[in-house]
């Protein structure tokens, strides 16, 4: 599609914004430009390049926020929104019991902000992406006899910012996030598995494949797949388990990251009234971060928020303690903290709202094997689906596959269940935390009202869970 | 869209009828002439599907108003085939220099892609138009009434049990125009007015944090949208109240569980939707591939695609391919009827498509069923279910996942409660099912009497179904 912007987008939010004096404004052009190829069989399902682009107003007005947007970066165009946006709130403020106070003024960004991998992923053709699904799609198709199907597919989101408030936010920003996925389903004697990879970062295709290549990830997918015709069901109940890098990061993001999101907390959620006492183990240190930890790529990186906070690291539980929620200008404000820079949107035409970016557990001393030597009776549990959590912290997520450890010995592969408990009481239990870190989950979005990119991630982990196995 | 056109609208504000005719009219024109330029720029067929949106929505947080959004946008979105190949292109921004990046971007993909012999677009047939989609009553609706409305949801749960935390609550007013055009003569357009509610949240009780609940609805019939209200706060809050305190199940077992209209279509019917895509099964990840004219549920068990429905809010007369959308038998009477097909399966296959292509305007069509409806069967009423369920579970939503190629499940169930003596004795918590969808659905013991609205999406009943596992935490 079209190429980047060549000319500071703020420069026309910053004139529409002199022609609408009065009382709080936030412009944010963006544009989200994509490529997605999907290849299933040999056959090409999508070849896409889609353009999404316009600017998003937010007001406080009359105590409460009002928003509207427009497809055009025109100062006319953003002057009407902005009067739309006005006009809604005005028309809404009757049912408002609380009314939003004057934002209180905090430290914003300016300047430009270009994540790594920009230039060098949009400038690399879209046949050479198509090339690789092919090329991996026959693979995994070849690799066993029993593998019925297998499909590949790549996606690019590539994001373009400007932002100013009428309090002093004037950014632009660039980030690409790029994703490849495959998936192998086998078949024998009339029942089918599934074995699926993915992998999503900030970033160019260098940190895409850096840890595997897509032909690896397309190996280990369908032999996934073929391994688990054969592989029986965990017995249900309560166990220790054994988490994976990528289960660890679906435990931080479903079962603690929604709790602690400050909408969330006001509500009710579990962790509301809880700062400062003890929520989990003291080997628990757990946080939410704009940039990418320990290691590069995390699929949520961003540098300043869509409310123009620049974001930085969170400590959201610190050696077991609960110390902070994630917060908008708005939650800050009432709770006399500084904004955690959490306020993102999906595209121009939504709202900001409080979300994760990189979330993950802290990484420990223990080597794998000695997580594992140290489990009488248990599993070890890998491979994340999908996941949601409770206002309680109830959380529910699924793996894909599920070994038995007996005596610290581990052994042969079993069908991955969902498993389940309530955040805290889990993250009390966990009694030993691995040394090695690896962001998981940066591709897929979480999904609340809108969607977004997040990370999460950790090392491997012992706890307690409920696993939902099978009577027979 | 131009500024020409919100001002034309704006005019012909009084005549809503006028205005979705007017703005059909302006996206036939935008796909025309971006066909126009697909072929310009080297493609061999192009279609071209628009979509214009104008909402007003007001969402509460915490029980108090969040924001009020206004909002109008459009998308356009070209498929184009060059030597067979595959190209697909989509934009906001409807300038001629925009359509012509589209056009080109397009073609360029196509260009890139392998040849596939079942790429070619369908031809044009018949479109019955749909009555009572774009209700005139809802043409002058606005950011207004969908805070009075938003309002009225938050004041209704509060009022039914002071406990009652609204985590979240939203009314809108959604006026949807689509239009498409092809290369091969296809031609439709459509308008559609929606009000959209949700709710959700849980009840505190001192320190207890009951079980998260959601529900919602869309209403076409300006005269269904206080009923419709009141029924979605109604439903909400007993679900919700009733989630305090919340105990474990009282034993782990394999056997049966009472499922409520939500469960059994996450849980059977949309694995069910998957395996009777015919891609599915022209691709061999479909478990029903050797099974159709089977039997592969329970007699009684009936699924159907009803896009006639206008209750249900994917009804409409055309597929995203402009192809005619009409009633659909996936499984009668427990025996497999058919597989739906969108244009490219109906190629391979050597066949007319059955009207099932879906998406919107910024994705090349997929395929899945408009409005699915589960019969009603002879179970009777839910109480009836219960008494016949006599002791085990019963699940009001089911929050985990279902493998559609093997069918195997795994998840919580929410908002669940424990059955003893055939009567509903208390909410339970940390339950865990797991089992096989596509084996289970011969284990469908009863099927209850009233197929509900689900979200306003879709219909079921109640349904107790036999051979589940239910790990209690």
């Amino acid at each position: 599609m079209s190429a980047p912007t060549a000319a500071d987008p703020t420069d026309v939010l910053l004139e529409a914004l002199s022609a609408a004096p009065g009382g709080f404004v936030e412009l944010r052009w963006h544009k989200k430009s994509t490529r997605g190829l999907s290849v299933e069989k040999g056959r090409v399902d999508n070849a896409t390049a889609a353009e999404h682009s316009g600017v998003g107003v937010r007001v406080l007005e009359s105590g409460t926020f009002g928003f509207a947007s427009t497809d055009r970066l025109e100062k006319a165009a953003i002057v009407r929104a902005i009067g739309q946006a006005r006009a809604a709130a005005r028309a809404s403020a009757r049912a408002r019991t609380e009314r939003v106070p004057d934002l209180p003024a905090v430290p914003l960004a300016r300047g430009r902000f270009d994540a790594a991998g920009v230039d060098a992923t949009l400038a690399r053709p879209i046949e050479e992406a198509l090339g690789l699904l092919l090329e991996v799609e026959r693979g995994a198709r070849a690799a066993s006899t029993r593998i019925q199907s297998a499909s590949t597919g790549y996606s690019e989101i590539f994001e373009e910012k400007g932002i100013v408030t009428s309090d002093g936010a004037k950014v632009w920003t660039r980030c690409v996030r790029p994703e490849f996925r495959v998936v192998a389903v086998a078949s024998k004697a009339g029942e089918m598995q599934r074995g699926a990879e993915a992998v999503g970062v900030t970033g160019g295709w260098d940190c895409l494949f850096e840890s595997r290549g897509a032909a690896e990830l397309a190996e280990r997918a369908a032999r996934q797949a073929v391994d688990l015709l054969d592989a029986g069901y965990p017995e249900g109940g309560r166990k220790r388990v054994i988490l994976s890098p990528a289960l660890v990061g679906l435990l931080t993001h479903e079962a603690v990251g929604h709790t602690v999101e400050a909408d969330f907390v006001a509500s009710g959620s579990c962790a509301a009234g809880r700062l400062g006492t003890r929520v989990a183990s003291d080997l628990v240190t757990l946080c939410d971060s704009g940039s990418s930890e320990y290691k590069d790529g995390a699929g949520g990186t961003l540098a300043v928020d869509d409310e123009g906070v620049p974001t930085g690291r969170t400590t959201i539980i610190e050696h077991g303690y609960l110390r902070s929620y994630l917060h908008d200008r708005e939650s800050a404000a009432r709770s006399g903290v500084a904004p955690t820079g959490n306020a993102r949107a999906w595209e121009y035409d939504d709202e900001p709202l409080i979300r994760m970016r990189n979330t993950y557990i802290a990484p420990g001393s223990s080597s794998l094997e000695e997580l594992i030597a140290g489990v009488e009776d248990g599993y070890l549990l890998d491979g994340a689906s999908n996941g949601q959590a409770d206002a309680n912290g109830e959380f529910m997520f699924g793996t894909r596959e599920a070994y038995r450890i007996v005596h610290g010995k581990r052994g042969p592969l079993l069908r991955g269940v969902n498993i389940s408990g309530s955040a805290f009481d889990v993250l009390q239990t966990v009694d030993a935390v691995g040394s090695e870190f690896r962001w998981d989950l940066g591709s897929g979005h979480c999904g609340k009202g809108q969607p977004a990119k997040v990370d999460a991630g950790g090392p491997w982990l012992s706890c307690e869970v409920v696993l939902g196995g099978r009577k027979s | 869209m131009s500024q020409a056109a919100l001002d034309r609208d704006a005019a012909l504000g009084g005549d809503p009828a006028a205005a979705a005719r007017a703005r059909e009219d302006e996206l036939l024109a935008a796909c025309e002439s971006l066909v126009g330029l697909a072929l310009r720029a080297g493609a061999h067929e192009a279609e071209a599907f628009a979509t214009r949106t104008d909402k007003a929505s007001a969402t509460f947080e915490k029980g108090d108003l969040k924001l009020a959004h206004v909002d109008e946008g459009a998308s356009i979105g070209l498929r184009v085939f060059r030597d067979a190949r595959l190209g697909f292109a989509a934009t906001n921004q409807f300038d001629r220099a925009a359509l012509e990046t589209a056009a080109r971007a397009a073609v360029a993909l196509a260009a890139a892609s392998p040849a596939d012999p079942a790429n070619r677009l369908p031809d044009a047939r018949p479109v019955a138009a749909s009555a009572g989609l774009a209700h005139a009553g809802l043409a002058a609706a606005g950011i207004e009434e969908a805070v009075d409305l938003g309002h009225g949801l938050v004041r209704g749960a509060r009022a039914f049990d002071a406990r009652i935390s609204v985590d979240g609550a939203s009314a809108g007013v959604l006026r949807v125009s689509q239009a498409i055009h092809s290369s091969r003569g296809v031609r439709a357009a459509e308008s559609d007015a929606l009000v959209t509610l949700s709710i959700s949240g849980m009840a505190l009780d001192g320190t207890e944090v009951g079980g998260f609940h959601y529900q919602s609805d869309a209403v076409r019939d300006p005269a269904r949208i206080a009923p419709a209200a009141r029924e979605l706060v109604d439903a909400f809050a007993r679900v919700t109240a009733g989630n305090l305190g919340a105990e474990r199940a009282r034993s782990s077992y394999q056997g049966p569980v009472l499922f409520s209209p939500d469960a059994l279509l996450d849980l059977f019917v949309a694995p069910v939707l998957a395996a009777t895509s015919a891609i599915a099964v022209q691709r061999g990840r479909s478990a029903l591939a050797t099974r159709l004219h089977e039997r592969i549920a329970s007699a009684g068990f009936t699924i159907l695609d009803r896009p006639d429905d206008t209750e249900l809010a994917g009804a409409g007369s055309f597929d995203r391919e402009g192809q005619p959308a009409l009633p659909f038998a996936l499984v009668e009477d427990g025996w497999l009827r058919g597989w739906m097909y969108n244009g490219y399966a109906a190629a391979v296959a050597g066949r007319l498509s059955t009207g099932h292509a879906r998406g919107g305007a910024r994705s090349v069509p997929g395929l899945g069923a408009h409005a699915v409806s589960v019969a009603p069967g002879a179970g009777g009423s839910r109480a009836d279910l219960v008494r016949a369920l006599g002791r085990g579970l019963l699940v009001q939503r089911f929050s985990g996942s279902v493998d559609p190629a093997s069918g195997d499940f795994s998840g919580v169930a929410k908002s669940s409660r424990w059955v003893e003596g055939g009567r509903e004795v208390g909410p339970v918590r940390e339950t865990l099912l797991s089992g096989n969808a596509y084996a289970l659905l011969a284990r469908i013991a009863l099927v209850g009497g009233v197929a509900e609205r689900v979200d306003g999406a879709a219909r079921a009943p109640w349904a107790l179904v036999d051979g589940v596992d239910v790990t209690a935490g």
